[in-house]
């Protein structure tokens, strides 16, 4: 009955010191006292998203800093494009009845099967389709972030065009609505829309690739020795794990989280593909791609720890 | 965790060479300035917009800093002092309000102390650092946290008299 008291007395001193600032009733309860003077403190703990938001806001100052002094490596996109290995033409037809994606660019890849560059938004994807006997891009499913204006529209057209719930859309404490699909091809799609128009979320860009892994933080720590990468945010868990993680790679975002594990490939233009291949080698990446010059451009690739494969590239300049 | 001058140094040498680098000086001061502004106004939303104003003219001054063994704490609370003097002139309380002046050694203990409660509260357990941060961030009333949570009143009641009892173990019992 006595804790039950306490817990009580204690609400109604944080009651006053929320609404007035006000833990007097506190002084003459000892046994309330230090518990009052540290409520009185937390009355001024920054908001962890308001200090992620700025944080945001003040990259993208750096960021268009950054991009008037050095022109952006390819035209149309960020740093980081996930790369999608899928057995046919599907997918893209998913992605263009469920977010209106535009195929920007097609063609015959390397291995023969087709390749297909497509805008989400502002956000790239790149599409490899083919018979995914092994090599360097085997057939493997990937998972997104995608913000979209209306969630539950893009929700149930997802589910029309053969998609399947993984979560209905719901509001959510970290400020978006958001439902979660699996595509008929694995994929999985955290489709959101920001709850308030100045969340943090409304700063994203449309796609944002999400990693599932097993001991993220860990994983965090490498890709920031491997490709360079900035730790934007970490929440962890009740027993210290990754719960959800975001790093910067260049101008774009990856997402970070503890899960099953589902590697994917990804892109990499950057002005000195040679420094970045080398870096992932030194991190202990191994090499599923050595360095070559390609009509396209310089390029290599690595398979990291995780089963994550990074390819770095320098397209040609274009001759006109 | 009071970051040395050598710190500061190499941050700003950093952050001048590569501005996306001034983001580390922002993780490492937005807490401190954040407490030393919120002291002052009182209130949460001024206080974050003051906060705002002092790391974006932190960043675009940035480059015409120079460095002569001052810590960067000072400059960002002169900045910060700046902008309070300020808000406080836009209010015609010029004639009332000493003049905000950057925290002497007694304050710089105070933030020091609030500052590692604030780290305290990170890594308080899933729940109770939710209830902390929507009771005291969010102004949430116990009704609604516990609506939130899907829990009853009297479990969030108890979840916030753990956390604010481990944050008290955790500052060494002295609150």
């Amino acid at each position: 009955m006595a804790e039950r008291a306490l817990v009580d007395r204690l609400n109604e001193v944080v009651d006053a010191i929320i609404a007035r600032g006000d833990a007097t009733a506190a002084l003459r309860d000892p046994e309330l006292a230090t518990l009052a003077r540290i409520a009185v403190d937390l009355r001024h703990y920054p908001s962890p998203e308001f200090k992620a938001r700025l944080r945001v806001q003040l990259e993208r100052r750096t960021t268009m800093t950054a991009a008037t002094m050095a022109p952006a490596i390819r035209e149309g996109f960020t740093t980081v494009t996930p790369y999608i290995r899928v057995p046919d033409a599907g997918l893209f037809d998913f992605l263009t009845k469920v977010f209106d994606a535009e195929e920007t660019f097609s063609g015959h890849g390397g291995g023969g099967g087709m390749h297909r560059e497509v805008r989400i938004g502002d956000s790239m994807l790149m599409i490899g389709e083919g018979s995914g006997t092994g090599g360097m891009m085997p057939i493997r499913p990937m998972a997104f972030h995608v913000f979209v204006k209306d969630v539950d529209a893009t929700f149930a057209r997802a589910l029309s065009a053969g998609a399947t719930s993984m979560g209905e859309p719901e509001d959510r404490h970290y400020g978006e609505r958001s439902g979660f699909l699996a595509d008929p091809f694995g994929n999985q799609w955290y489709v959101a829309t920001p709850l308030r128009p100045e969340s943090l979320a409304a700063a994203a860009r449309a796609v944002t690739p999400v990693l599932h892994i097993e001991d993220a933080a860990s994983y965090m720590e490498f890709v920031k020795r491997a490709l360079g990468a900035i730790e934007e945010i970490r929440v962890p868990g009740p027993t210290g794990e990754l719960r959800y993680g975001r790093v910067r790679v260049g101008d774009a975002a990856i997402e970070l989280g503890e899960g099953v594990p589902m590697p994917g490939s990804f892109m990499l233009y950057v002005a000195d593909p040679d420094a970045m291949y080398h870096q992932a080698i030194a991190a202990g990446a191994t090499s599923v791609m050595p360095l070559s010059d390609q009509p396209y451009g310089r390029v290599g690739g690595v398979e990291d720890y995780a089963g994550n494969q990074w390819f770095f590239a320098r397209p040609q300049a274009p001759t006109s | 965790m009071t970051p040395t001058t050598e710190d500061d140094r190499l941050l700003l040498e950093a952050a001048q060479a590569d501005p996306a680098r001034f983001v580390d000086i922002y993780e490492r001061y937005v807490d401190r300035i954040h407490t030393f502004v919120s002291r002052r106004t009182g209130n949460r939303a001024v206080a974050e917009d003051i906060t705002s104003q002092v790391f974006e003219q932190a960043l675009r001054t940035l480059g015409r800093f120079e460095w002569r063994g001052v810590p960067l704490a000072a400059w960002l609370y002169r900045i910060a002092a700046n902008a309070l003097a300020d808000y406080w002139h836009d209010r015609g309380r010029e004639a009332h309000e000493p003049p905000p002046e950057v925290p002497d050694a007694d304050e710089g203990g105070e933030l020091d102390r609030r500052i590692a409660l604030y780290q305290q509260v990170d890594q308080l357990p899933d729940l109770q650092r939710r209830v902390i941060r929507m009771r005291f961030v969010e102004e949430k009333s116990i009704r609604d946290v516990a609506a939130a949570l899907e829990r009853s009143e009297g479990a969030v009641k108890q979840l916030q008299l753990r956390a604010l009892e481990n944050l008290r173990k955790s500052m060494g019992g002295h609150g």
